[in-house]
Protein backbone atom coordinates (compact mmCIF):
# COMPACT_ATOMS: atom_id res chain seq x y z
CA UNK A 1 0.00 0.00 0.00
CA UNK A 2 1.25 3.11 -1.00
CA UNK A 3 0.67 6.41 1.37
CA UNK A 4 -0.10 9.59 -0.22
CA UNK A 5 1.93 12.22 1.51
CA UNK A 6 -0.34 14.72 3.49
CA UNK A 7 1.46 18.16 2.30
CA UNK A 8 -0.01 16.57 -1.34
CA UNK A 9 -3.53 16.10 -0.09
CA UNK A 10 -3.41 19.55 1.27
CA UNK A 11 -2.08 20.95 -1.91
CA UNK A 12 -4.78 19.52 -3.84
CA UNK A 13 -7.26 21.13 -1.58
CA UNK A 14 -6.36 24.32 -1.67
CA UNK A 15 -5.49 24.22 -5.55
CA UNK A 16 -9.65 22.86 -5.38
CA UNK A 17 -10.60 25.76 -2.93
CA UNK A 18 -8.82 28.76 -4.61
CA UNK A 19 -10.31 27.52 -7.87
CA UNK A 20 -13.89 27.35 -6.12
CA UNK A 21 -13.25 30.79 -5.12
CA UNK A 22 -12.20 32.12 -8.48
CA UNK A 23 -14.48 31.29 -10.21
CA UNK A 24 -16.77 34.10 -10.92
CA UNK A 25 -13.14 35.40 -12.55
CA UNK A 26 -13.31 32.16 -14.84
CA UNK A 27 -17.11 32.22 -15.74
CA UNK A 28 -16.50 35.73 -16.96
CA UNK A 29 -14.20 34.80 -19.23
CA UNK A 30 -16.45 32.20 -20.15
CA UNK A 31 -18.97 33.93 -20.67
CA UNK A 32 -17.96 36.58 -22.82
CA UNK A 33 -16.53 33.89 -25.11
CA UNK A 34 -20.05 32.80 -25.74
CA UNK A 35 -22.15 33.51 -28.28
CA UNK A 36 -25.72 35.43 -28.14
CA UNK A 37 -27.80 32.33 -28.16
CA UNK A 38 -25.31 29.89 -25.98
CA UNK A 39 -25.56 32.63 -22.64
CA UNK A 40 -28.97 31.43 -21.84
CA UNK A 41 -28.65 27.84 -22.31
CA UNK A 42 -30.45 25.37 -19.57
CA UNK A 43 -28.23 24.34 -18.19
CA UNK A 44 -25.29 26.62 -19.19
CA UNK A 45 -21.81 25.19 -20.26
CA UNK A 46 -19.26 24.78 -18.28
CA UNK A 47 -16.84 25.69 -21.62
CA UNK A 48 -17.69 28.06 -24.35
CA UNK A 49 -18.68 25.24 -27.09
CA UNK A 50 -17.34 27.87 -29.68
CA UNK A 51 -15.72 30.91 -28.41
CA UNK A 52 -15.81 33.81 -30.54
CA UNK A 53 -12.67 36.31 -29.87
CA UNK A 54 -14.44 38.99 -31.86
CA UNK A 55 -16.12 40.22 -29.13
CA UNK A 56 -13.65 42.12 -27.27
CA UNK A 57 -13.31 44.14 -30.59
CA UNK A 58 -16.62 44.57 -31.12
CA UNK A 59 -17.56 45.52 -27.07
CA UNK A 60 -14.53 48.05 -27.31
CA UNK A 61 -15.65 49.88 -30.20
CA UNK A 62 -19.69 50.09 -29.47
CA UNK A 63 -19.01 50.48 -25.76
CA UNK A 64 -16.23 53.46 -26.49
CA UNK A 65 -14.15 52.00 -24.53
CA UNK A 66 -10.94 53.97 -25.74
CA UNK A 67 -12.17 57.14 -24.13
CA UNK A 68 -13.54 55.17 -20.86
CA UNK A 69 -10.02 53.57 -20.28
CA UNK A 70 -8.49 56.74 -20.83
CA UNK A 71 -10.50 58.88 -18.37
CA UNK A 72 -10.08 55.68 -15.62
CA UNK A 73 -6.07 56.10 -16.74
CA UNK A 74 -5.89 60.06 -15.97
CA UNK A 75 -8.06 59.63 -13.19
CA UNK A 76 -5.64 56.98 -11.62
CA UNK A 77 -2.88 58.78 -12.48
CA UNK A 78 -3.60 61.69 -10.99
CA UNK A 79 -4.61 59.96 -8.08
CA UNK A 80 -1.82 58.07 -7.46
CA UNK A 81 0.29 61.10 -7.68
CA UNK A 82 -1.56 63.19 -5.42
CA UNK A 83 -1.88 59.93 -2.57
CA UNK A 84 2.15 59.49 -3.24
CA UNK A 85 3.41 63.10 -3.21
CA UNK A 86 1.44 64.20 0.03
CA UNK A 87 1.39 60.84 2.13
CA UNK A 88 4.91 59.96 1.63
CA UNK A 89 6.48 62.75 3.78
CA UNK A 90 4.06 62.30 6.22
CA UNK A 91 3.95 58.89 6.57
CA UNK A 92 7.62 59.00 7.11
CA UNK A 93 7.35 62.34 10.21
CA UNK A 94 4.93 60.02 11.49
CA UNK A 95 7.27 56.78 11.81
CA UNK A 96 9.96 58.97 12.81
CA UNK A 97 8.78 59.82 16.56
CA UNK A 98 6.64 59.53 19.36
CA UNK A 99 4.89 61.48 21.31
CA UNK A 100 1.83 62.51 21.77
CA UNK A 101 1.17 65.11 18.99
CA UNK A 102 2.37 62.34 16.55
CA UNK A 103 -0.49 59.90 18.17
CA UNK A 104 -3.09 62.47 17.58
CA UNK A 105 -2.25 62.71 13.80
CA UNK A 106 -2.46 58.95 13.64
CA UNK A 107 -5.58 58.63 15.35
CA UNK A 108 -6.79 61.33 13.03
CA UNK A 109 -5.51 59.76 10.17
CA UNK A 110 -7.30 56.43 10.86
CA UNK A 111 -10.65 58.26 12.16
CA UNK A 112 -10.58 60.15 7.94
CA UNK A 113 -9.73 56.37 6.95
CA UNK A 114 -13.49 54.95 7.74
CA UNK A 115 -15.60 57.79 6.42
CA UNK A 116 -17.60 55.82 3.94
CA UNK A 117 -17.38 57.90 -0.01
CA UNK A 118 -20.88 57.85 -0.26
CA UNK A 119 -21.91 59.65 3.26
CA UNK A 120 -18.60 62.07 2.05
CA UNK A 121 -19.81 62.67 -1.55
CA UNK A 122 -22.75 64.73 -0.89
CA UNK A 123 -21.01 67.69 0.78
CA UNK A 124 -18.20 67.24 -1.70
CA UNK A 125 -20.40 67.61 -4.28
CA UNK A 126 -22.26 70.72 -2.84
CA UNK A 127 -19.15 71.83 -1.69
CA UNK A 128 -17.31 71.38 -5.11
CA UNK A 129 -20.36 73.47 -7.31
CA UNK A 130 -19.95 76.62 -4.31
CA UNK A 131 -16.35 76.76 -5.62
CA UNK A 132 -17.08 75.67 -9.21
CA UNK A 133 -15.28 73.02 -9.40
CA UNK A 134 -17.61 70.60 -11.26
CA UNK A 135 -16.70 72.54 -14.85
CA UNK A 136 -13.15 70.50 -14.12
CA UNK A 137 -15.24 67.46 -13.01
CA UNK A 138 -11.95 64.96 -13.20
CA UNK A 139 -9.82 67.07 -10.91
CA UNK A 140 -12.65 67.37 -8.70
CA UNK A 141 -12.92 63.08 -8.92
CA UNK A 142 -9.35 63.36 -8.29
CA UNK A 143 -9.03 65.56 -5.51
CA UNK A 144 -11.94 63.72 -3.80
CA UNK A 145 -10.48 60.23 -4.26
CA UNK A 146 -7.45 60.96 -3.37
CA UNK A 147 -8.55 62.64 0.14
CA UNK A 148 -9.65 58.79 0.50
CA UNK A 149 -6.75 57.12 -0.32
CA UNK A 150 -4.44 58.98 1.27
CA UNK A 151 -5.10 58.16 5.00
CA UNK A 152 -4.45 54.11 4.07
CA UNK A 153 -1.78 54.95 2.12
CA UNK A 154 -0.29 56.79 5.31
CA UNK A 155 -0.72 54.13 7.77
CA UNK A 156 0.78 51.33 5.47
CA UNK A 157 3.76 53.56 3.96
CA UNK A 158 4.58 54.17 7.77
CA UNK A 159 4.89 50.59 8.53
CA UNK A 160 7.38 50.38 6.00
CA UNK A 161 9.35 53.41 7.02
CA UNK A 162 9.62 51.87 10.26
CA UNK A 163 11.74 49.36 9.39
CA UNK A 164 14.23 51.67 8.29
CA UNK A 165 16.89 51.58 10.54
CA UNK A 166 17.46 54.88 12.01
CA UNK A 167 20.99 54.14 12.10
CA UNK A 168 22.00 55.03 8.77
CA UNK A 169 19.41 58.89 8.61
CA UNK A 170 21.90 59.77 11.12
CA UNK A 171 24.87 58.91 9.75
CA UNK A 172 23.82 60.69 6.63
CA UNK A 173 23.28 64.04 9.02
CA UNK A 174 27.07 63.62 10.66
CA UNK A 175 27.86 63.44 7.55
CA UNK A 176 26.86 66.87 6.98
CA UNK A 177 23.55 66.03 4.87
CA UNK A 178 20.16 68.30 5.45
CA UNK A 179 17.42 66.65 6.45
CA UNK A 180 15.85 66.86 2.86
CA UNK A 181 19.47 64.96 1.44
CA UNK A 182 18.53 62.23 4.25
CA UNK A 183 15.38 61.98 3.61
CA UNK A 184 15.57 62.01 -0.48
CA UNK A 185 19.12 59.69 -1.13
CA UNK A 186 18.86 57.44 2.18
CA UNK A 187 15.56 56.75 3.46
CA UNK A 188 13.37 56.69 0.39
CA UNK A 189 15.89 54.65 -1.32
CA UNK A 190 15.38 52.05 1.43
CA UNK A 191 11.67 52.21 1.32
CA UNK A 192 11.51 52.19 -2.21
CA UNK A 193 9.55 48.49 -2.62
CA UNK A 194 7.08 49.55 0.00
CA UNK A 195 6.54 52.84 -1.74
CA UNK A 196 6.07 50.88 -5.05
CA UNK A 197 3.70 48.63 -3.63
CA UNK A 198 1.16 50.36 -1.98
CA UNK A 199 1.19 53.62 -5.19
CA UNK A 200 0.78 50.42 -7.68
CA UNK A 201 -2.20 49.81 -5.13
CA UNK A 202 -3.58 53.29 -4.50
CA UNK A 203 -3.34 53.61 -8.30
CA UNK A 204 -5.44 49.92 -9.10
CA UNK A 205 -7.85 50.70 -6.35
CA UNK A 206 -8.52 54.40 -8.17
CA UNK A 207 -8.50 52.74 -11.78
CA UNK A 208 -11.97 51.00 -10.56
CA UNK A 209 -13.29 54.22 -8.32
CA UNK A 210 -17.24 54.86 -9.07
CA UNK A 211 -19.19 56.59 -6.37
CA UNK A 212 -17.24 60.02 -6.98
CA UNK A 213 -17.07 59.31 -10.89
CA UNK A 214 -20.84 58.59 -11.62
CA UNK A 215 -21.92 61.81 -9.17
CA UNK A 216 -19.56 64.49 -9.65
CA UNK A 217 -18.53 63.51 -13.81
CA UNK A 218 -22.01 64.30 -16.22
CA UNK A 219 -20.27 64.65 -19.48
CA UNK A 220 -20.18 61.34 -20.59
CA UNK A 221 -16.83 61.81 -22.42
CA UNK A 222 -15.04 62.32 -19.51
CA UNK A 223 -16.38 59.44 -17.61
CA UNK A 224 -14.21 56.22 -16.07
CA UNK A 225 -14.49 52.67 -17.02
CA UNK A 226 -16.32 52.15 -14.26
CA UNK A 227 -19.42 54.78 -14.98
CA UNK A 228 -19.54 53.47 -18.56
CA UNK A 229 -19.85 50.00 -17.20
CA UNK A 230 -22.82 50.71 -15.06
CA UNK A 231 -24.88 52.71 -18.31
CA UNK A 232 -25.55 49.36 -19.52
CA UNK A 233 -25.10 47.19 -16.24
CA UNK A 234 -28.46 46.56 -13.71
CA UNK A 235 -31.41 44.47 -12.41
CA UNK A 236 -32.85 43.91 -15.74
CA UNK A 237 -29.48 43.50 -17.97
CA UNK A 238 -29.68 40.80 -20.52
CA UNK A 239 -26.48 41.66 -23.13
CA UNK A 240 -24.70 39.37 -20.39
CA UNK A 241 -21.81 38.47 -23.09
CA UNK A 242 -21.22 41.84 -23.59
CA UNK A 243 -21.29 43.11 -20.16
CA UNK A 244 -18.68 40.29 -19.28
CA UNK A 245 -16.72 41.55 -22.38
CA UNK A 246 -16.18 45.26 -21.08
CA UNK A 247 -15.58 43.62 -17.62
CA UNK A 248 -12.58 41.36 -19.15
CA UNK A 249 -11.13 44.40 -20.90
CA UNK A 250 -11.54 46.73 -17.76
CA UNK A 251 -10.48 43.56 -15.20
CA UNK A 252 -7.45 41.88 -17.27
CA UNK A 253 -4.61 44.65 -16.96
CA UNK A 254 -5.61 44.65 -13.09
CA UNK A 255 -5.85 40.71 -12.37
CA UNK A 256 -2.31 40.20 -14.70
CA UNK A 257 -0.31 43.27 -12.49
CA UNK A 258 -2.11 41.44 -9.55
CA UNK A 259 -0.53 38.19 -10.25
CA UNK A 260 3.23 39.16 -11.21
CA UNK A 261 3.03 41.08 -7.82
CA UNK A 262 1.35 38.71 -5.87
CA UNK A 263 4.22 37.99 -3.62
CA UNK A 264 5.37 41.87 -2.80
CA UNK A 265 1.45 43.01 -2.70
CA UNK A 266 0.46 41.00 -0.04
CA UNK A 267 3.50 41.52 2.06
CA UNK A 268 3.41 45.45 1.45
CA UNK A 269 -0.68 45.11 2.76
CA UNK A 270 0.12 42.44 5.63
CA UNK A 271 3.15 44.16 7.46
CA UNK A 272 1.17 47.19 8.03
CA UNK A 273 -2.33 46.29 7.63
CA UNK A 274 -3.32 46.35 11.59
CA UNK A 275 -1.17 49.32 12.10
CA UNK B 1 14.64 84.34 8.29
CA UNK B 2 17.97 82.58 8.32
CA UNK B 3 16.90 81.12 11.56
CA UNK B 4 13.42 79.52 9.22
CA UNK B 5 15.18 78.57 6.42
CA UNK B 6 17.86 76.36 8.30
CA UNK B 7 15.33 74.97 10.67
CA UNK B 8 12.99 74.26 7.52
CA UNK B 9 15.92 72.24 5.80
CA UNK B 10 17.51 71.07 9.23
CA UNK B 11 15.03 71.10 12.41
CA UNK B 12 11.37 70.77 13.10
CA UNK B 13 10.73 72.92 10.28
CA UNK B 14 11.07 69.82 8.25
CA UNK B 15 8.38 67.79 9.84
CA UNK B 16 6.20 70.22 10.19
CA UNK B 17 5.88 70.79 6.18
CA UNK B 18 5.75 67.20 5.41
CA UNK B 19 3.17 66.99 7.65
CA UNK B 20 1.08 70.28 7.44
CA UNK B 21 0.71 70.29 3.99
CA UNK B 22 -1.12 66.64 4.10
CA UNK B 23 -2.79 67.47 7.10
CA UNK B 24 -4.09 70.57 5.78
CA UNK B 25 -4.99 68.84 2.39
CA UNK B 26 -6.95 66.33 3.95
CA UNK B 27 -8.47 68.66 6.45
CA UNK B 28 -10.01 70.38 3.06
CA UNK B 29 -11.42 67.53 1.83
CA UNK B 30 -12.08 65.24 4.35
CA UNK B 31 -12.41 67.40 7.48
CA UNK B 32 -14.49 70.58 5.99
CA UNK B 33 -16.87 67.91 4.34
CA UNK B 34 -17.61 66.30 7.51
CA UNK B 35 -18.43 68.98 9.09
CA UNK B 36 -20.48 70.86 6.26
CA UNK B 37 -22.35 67.27 6.58
CA UNK B 38 -23.87 68.39 9.79
CA UNK B 39 -24.75 71.84 8.77
CA UNK B 40 -26.48 70.91 5.51
CA UNK B 41 -28.57 68.27 7.72
CA UNK B 42 -30.03 71.00 9.82
CA UNK B 43 -30.75 73.01 6.55
CA UNK B 44 -33.16 73.01 3.50
CA UNK B 45 -31.25 72.88 0.92
CA UNK B 46 -32.96 72.75 -3.00
CA UNK B 47 -31.93 73.85 -6.48
CA UNK B 48 -32.55 77.52 -5.90
CA UNK B 49 -30.20 77.92 -3.07
CA UNK B 50 -27.89 75.10 -3.59
CA UNK B 51 -25.29 78.01 -4.87
CA UNK B 52 -25.16 80.14 -2.29
CA UNK B 53 -24.00 80.05 1.23
CA UNK B 54 -27.49 81.46 3.73
CA UNK B 55 -29.98 78.49 3.59
CA UNK B 56 -33.05 78.50 5.60
CA UNK B 57 -31.94 76.57 9.23
CA UNK B 58 -34.63 74.00 9.82
CA UNK B 59 -33.46 72.44 12.99
CA UNK B 60 -34.46 68.74 13.52
CA UNK B 61 -37.49 68.89 10.32
CA UNK B 62 -34.78 66.73 7.99
CA UNK B 63 -34.16 63.98 10.76
CA UNK B 64 -37.70 63.94 11.51
CA UNK B 65 -38.96 63.64 7.86
CA UNK B 66 -36.43 60.89 7.09
CA UNK B 67 -37.45 58.89 10.37
CA UNK B 68 -40.84 58.90 9.08
CA UNK B 69 -40.76 57.82 5.04
CA UNK B 70 -42.23 54.70 5.46
CA UNK B 71 -39.20 52.67 3.97
CA UNK B 72 -37.03 53.75 6.79
CA UNK B 73 -37.17 50.42 9.03
CA UNK B 74 -36.88 48.46 5.76
CA UNK B 75 -33.69 50.17 5.21
CA UNK B 76 -32.65 49.98 8.93
CA UNK B 77 -33.41 46.41 8.85
CA UNK B 78 -31.51 45.68 5.29
CA UNK B 79 -28.59 47.51 6.35
CA UNK B 80 -28.18 45.40 9.69
CA UNK B 81 -28.77 42.21 7.30
CA UNK B 82 -26.22 43.56 4.91
CA UNK B 83 -23.82 44.31 8.05
CA UNK B 84 -24.29 41.55 10.17
CA UNK B 85 -24.83 38.77 7.22
CA UNK B 86 -21.32 40.04 5.58
CA UNK B 87 -19.35 40.13 8.70
CA UNK B 88 -20.44 36.80 10.03
CA UNK B 89 -19.80 35.21 6.17
CA UNK B 90 -16.57 36.71 5.70
CA UNK B 91 -15.49 36.06 9.57
CA UNK B 92 -16.23 32.67 9.71
CA UNK B 93 -14.79 31.90 6.00
CA UNK B 94 -12.07 34.29 6.33
CA UNK B 95 -11.21 32.58 9.75
CA UNK B 96 -11.15 28.45 8.05
CA UNK B 97 -9.42 29.21 5.49
CA UNK B 98 -6.75 31.34 7.58
CA UNK B 99 -6.41 28.21 9.68
CA UNK B 100 -6.02 25.95 6.87
CA UNK B 101 -3.65 27.61 5.66
CA UNK B 102 -1.23 27.20 8.49
CA UNK B 103 -0.55 23.63 7.65
CA UNK B 104 2.58 23.40 6.26
CA UNK B 105 2.13 22.25 2.02
CA UNK B 106 3.67 23.53 -0.65
CA UNK B 107 3.22 26.89 -2.68
CA UNK B 108 0.80 27.54 0.94
CA UNK B 109 1.52 31.51 0.64
CA UNK B 110 1.15 31.78 -3.23
CA UNK B 111 -2.33 29.92 -3.40
CA UNK B 112 -3.22 31.77 -0.46
CA UNK B 113 -2.35 35.39 -2.13
CA UNK B 114 -4.40 34.59 -5.28
CA UNK B 115 -7.42 34.82 -2.97
CA UNK B 116 -6.57 38.86 -3.03
CA UNK B 117 -7.32 39.02 -6.44
CA UNK B 118 -10.95 39.79 -5.38
CA UNK B 119 -9.72 42.89 -3.45
CA UNK B 120 -7.89 44.83 -6.34
CA UNK B 121 -10.67 44.04 -8.89
CA UNK B 122 -13.22 47.04 -9.91
CA UNK B 123 -16.15 46.78 -7.41
CA UNK B 124 -18.71 47.57 -10.37
CA UNK B 125 -16.85 44.47 -12.01
CA UNK B 126 -17.72 42.17 -9.06
CA UNK B 127 -21.04 43.47 -8.65
CA UNK B 128 -21.31 42.46 -12.77
CA UNK B 129 -20.06 39.16 -12.25
CA UNK B 130 -22.54 38.15 -9.45
CA UNK B 131 -25.06 40.09 -10.99
CA UNK B 132 -24.83 37.56 -13.88
CA UNK B 133 -24.04 34.70 -11.24
CA UNK B 134 -27.01 35.48 -9.58
CA UNK B 135 -29.40 35.90 -12.74
CA UNK B 136 -32.48 34.18 -12.14
CA UNK B 137 -33.23 32.23 -15.42
CA UNK B 138 -29.84 31.95 -16.91
CA UNK B 139 -27.34 32.54 -13.59
CA UNK B 140 -25.15 29.54 -13.17
CA UNK B 141 -25.64 29.32 -9.47
CA UNK B 142 -29.27 28.17 -10.07
CA UNK B 143 -27.87 25.55 -12.36
CA UNK B 144 -25.59 24.22 -9.90
CA UNK B 145 -27.88 24.37 -7.12
CA UNK B 146 -30.53 22.53 -9.53
CA UNK B 147 -28.20 19.80 -10.41
CA UNK B 148 -26.97 19.40 -6.63
CA UNK B 149 -30.68 19.49 -5.56
CA UNK B 150 -30.92 22.04 -3.12
CA UNK B 151 -33.87 23.40 -4.65
CA UNK B 152 -36.44 22.56 -7.36
CA UNK B 153 -37.66 26.13 -8.35
CA UNK B 154 -35.51 28.27 -9.98
CA UNK B 155 -34.67 31.10 -7.39
CA UNK B 156 -35.32 35.09 -8.50
CA UNK B 157 -32.02 35.82 -6.14
CA UNK B 158 -32.03 39.42 -7.68
CA UNK B 159 -35.87 40.33 -7.93
CA UNK B 160 -37.44 38.42 -5.65
CA UNK B 161 -38.10 40.85 -2.13
CA UNK B 162 -37.21 38.35 0.03
CA UNK B 163 -33.96 37.51 -1.61
CA UNK B 164 -32.32 40.59 -2.97
CA UNK B 165 -30.89 41.71 0.10
CA UNK B 166 -29.09 37.95 0.43
CA UNK B 167 -27.65 38.81 -2.87
CA UNK B 168 -25.91 41.73 -2.63
CA UNK B 169 -24.82 40.49 0.75
CA UNK B 170 -23.38 36.94 -0.96
CA UNK B 171 -21.32 39.03 -3.38
CA UNK B 172 -19.70 41.20 -0.76
CA UNK B 173 -18.78 38.21 1.48
CA UNK B 174 -16.77 37.24 -1.70
CA UNK B 175 -15.36 40.33 -1.88
CA UNK B 176 -14.23 40.54 1.75
CA UNK B 177 -13.58 37.31 2.71
CA UNK B 178 -9.87 36.83 1.50
CA UNK B 179 -8.95 40.63 3.22
CA UNK B 180 -10.52 38.87 6.33
CA UNK B 181 -8.06 35.50 6.16
CA UNK B 182 -5.21 38.13 4.95
CA UNK B 183 -5.83 39.63 8.69
CA UNK B 184 -6.19 36.70 10.36
CA UNK B 185 -3.65 35.01 8.94
CA UNK B 186 -0.67 37.43 10.23
CA UNK B 187 -2.73 37.08 13.68
CA UNK B 188 -2.12 33.39 13.36
CA UNK B 189 1.70 33.90 12.34
CA UNK B 190 2.19 35.89 15.42
CA UNK B 191 1.32 33.43 17.98
CA UNK B 192 4.73 31.28 19.12
CA UNK B 193 5.02 28.32 17.94
CA UNK B 194 6.16 26.51 20.91
CA UNK B 195 2.89 27.31 22.88
CA UNK B 196 0.89 24.92 20.55
CA UNK B 197 4.26 22.22 21.37
CA UNK B 198 3.93 22.85 25.20
CA UNK B 199 0.50 22.28 25.15
CA UNK B 200 1.06 19.32 23.28
CA UNK B 201 2.90 18.00 25.21
CA UNK B 202 0.23 18.35 28.38
CA UNK B 203 -2.01 16.12 26.23
CA UNK B 204 -4.15 19.17 24.97
CA UNK B 205 -5.79 17.86 21.61
CA UNK B 206 -6.41 20.20 18.53
CA UNK B 207 -9.99 21.97 19.58
CA UNK B 208 -8.49 22.38 23.29
CA UNK B 209 -5.67 24.03 21.76
CA UNK B 210 -7.74 26.07 19.56
CA UNK B 211 -10.25 27.57 22.65
CA UNK B 212 -7.29 28.12 25.19
CA UNK B 213 -4.58 29.45 22.96
CA UNK B 214 -5.72 30.53 19.69
CA UNK B 215 -8.82 32.20 20.12
CA UNK B 216 -7.15 34.44 23.34
CA UNK B 217 -3.74 35.07 21.52
CA UNK B 218 -6.49 36.29 18.89
CA UNK B 219 -8.62 38.80 20.80
CA UNK B 220 -6.93 42.05 19.36
CA UNK B 221 -6.76 40.45 15.99
CA UNK B 222 -10.17 39.29 15.97
CA UNK B 223 -11.39 42.48 17.28
CA UNK B 224 -10.14 44.83 14.81
CA UNK B 225 -10.85 42.27 11.96
CA UNK B 226 -14.74 42.66 13.03
CA UNK B 227 -14.28 46.36 13.48
CA UNK B 228 -13.02 46.94 9.76
CA UNK B 229 -15.39 44.47 8.62
CA UNK B 230 -18.08 47.00 9.67
CA UNK B 231 -16.43 50.00 8.77
CA UNK B 232 -15.73 48.22 5.35
CA UNK B 233 -19.13 46.96 5.31
CA UNK B 234 -20.51 50.60 5.59
CA UNK B 235 -18.63 51.49 3.03
CA UNK B 236 -19.54 49.00 0.35
CA UNK B 237 -21.22 50.95 -2.34
CA UNK B 238 -20.81 49.81 -5.76
CA UNK B 239 -22.05 46.42 -5.17
CA UNK B 240 -25.77 47.99 -5.14
CA UNK B 241 -26.28 49.87 -8.08
CA UNK B 242 -24.35 46.94 -10.26
CA UNK B 243 -26.55 44.50 -8.68
CA UNK B 244 -29.65 45.48 -7.68
CA UNK B 245 -29.97 48.91 -7.55
CA UNK B 246 -31.74 48.59 -4.38
CA UNK B 247 -34.69 47.19 -5.57
CA UNK B 248 -37.25 45.79 -6.19
CA UNK B 249 -38.93 48.48 -3.94
CA UNK B 250 -36.46 48.75 -1.66
CA UNK B 251 -35.94 45.83 -0.68
CA UNK B 252 -32.33 45.87 -0.78
CA UNK B 253 -31.61 49.01 -0.66
CA UNK B 254 -29.21 49.92 2.41
CA UNK B 255 -28.43 52.72 4.43
CA UNK B 256 -25.04 54.22 2.46
CA UNK B 257 -26.84 53.69 -0.90
CA UNK B 258 -30.15 55.65 0.35
CA UNK B 259 -28.17 58.43 1.09
CA UNK B 260 -26.87 58.82 -1.89
CA UNK B 261 -30.20 58.25 -3.65
CA UNK B 262 -31.34 61.04 -1.93
CA UNK B 263 -28.66 63.60 -2.92
CA UNK B 264 -27.93 62.36 -6.07
CA UNK B 265 -31.48 60.52 -8.13
CA UNK B 266 -34.06 62.64 -6.05
CA UNK B 267 -31.55 65.77 -5.58
CA UNK B 268 -32.68 66.76 -2.02
CA UNK B 269 -29.33 67.09 -0.40
CA UNK B 270 -30.28 67.95 2.64
CA UNK B 271 -32.14 64.38 3.25
CA UNK B 272 -28.41 62.76 1.71
CA UNK B 273 -26.90 64.51 4.23
CA UNK B 274 -29.39 63.90 6.96
CA UNK B 275 -28.75 60.01 6.45
CA UNK B 276 -24.94 60.41 5.85
CA UNK B 277 -24.75 61.89 9.62
CA UNK B 278 -26.83 58.95 10.82
CA UNK B 279 -24.55 56.35 9.32
CA UNK B 280 -21.39 57.80 10.14
CA UNK B 281 -22.19 57.91 13.89
CA UNK B 282 -22.05 54.01 13.53
CA UNK B 283 -18.98 54.26 11.68
CA UNK B 284 -17.43 56.63 14.45
CA UNK B 285 -18.28 54.00 17.11
CA UNK B 286 -17.37 51.14 15.00
CA UNK B 287 -13.50 53.05 14.37
CA UNK B 288 -13.40 53.64 17.87
CA UNK B 289 -13.22 50.03 18.63
CA UNK B 290 -10.86 49.36 15.94
CA UNK B 291 -8.23 52.20 17.29
CA UNK B 292 -8.77 50.88 20.68
CA UNK B 293 -8.25 47.35 19.87
CA UNK B 294 -5.07 48.01 17.87
CA UNK B 295 -3.51 50.86 19.99
CA UNK B 296 -0.59 48.50 20.83
CA UNK B 297 0.59 48.88 17.58
CA UNK B 298 -0.36 52.34 16.68
CA UNK B 299 1.98 53.15 19.72
CA UNK B 300 4.69 51.17 18.23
Amino acid sequence: MTRIPTPKIFLVLALGLAALYLFPLYWMYATSLKGASEIFANPPTFWPRDPDFSIFAATWERRNMGTFLWNSLVIATGVTSLTVLLGTGCAYVLARYRSGWIDVGLFLILMLQVLPASTMVTPLYVGFNQLGLLSFPRTAVVLAAAAKAIPFYIVLVRATFMSVPRELEEAALVDGNSRWGAFFFIVLPLARNGILVLAILTFMQAFGEYIYSKSIITTQSLQPASVGLSGFLGPNSTDWNGIMAYAAIYVTPIVLVFVILQRRIVAGLTSGALK
Amino acid sequence: MGRILSSITDGKGFDIIMVGVTMAFLFALAGVPLVYNVVMSFQQVDMFNLNTFSRPFVGFDNYVAVVNQPEFWLIIRNTAIFVFGSITGQFALGFALALFFMIKFPFAATIRGLFLVSWVMPGLVVGALWGWILAGDFGVLNAILKAVGLTERTLFWKSDPNLAIWAVTMANIWLGLAFNMMLLSVGLAGIPRDLYEAAELDGANSWQRFTTITLPMMRATIGAVLALGLIYTLQQFDLFPAITEGGPANSSNVAQYWAWQWSFVLFDFAKGATVSVMMLVFVLVASIIYVWSTRHEVRG
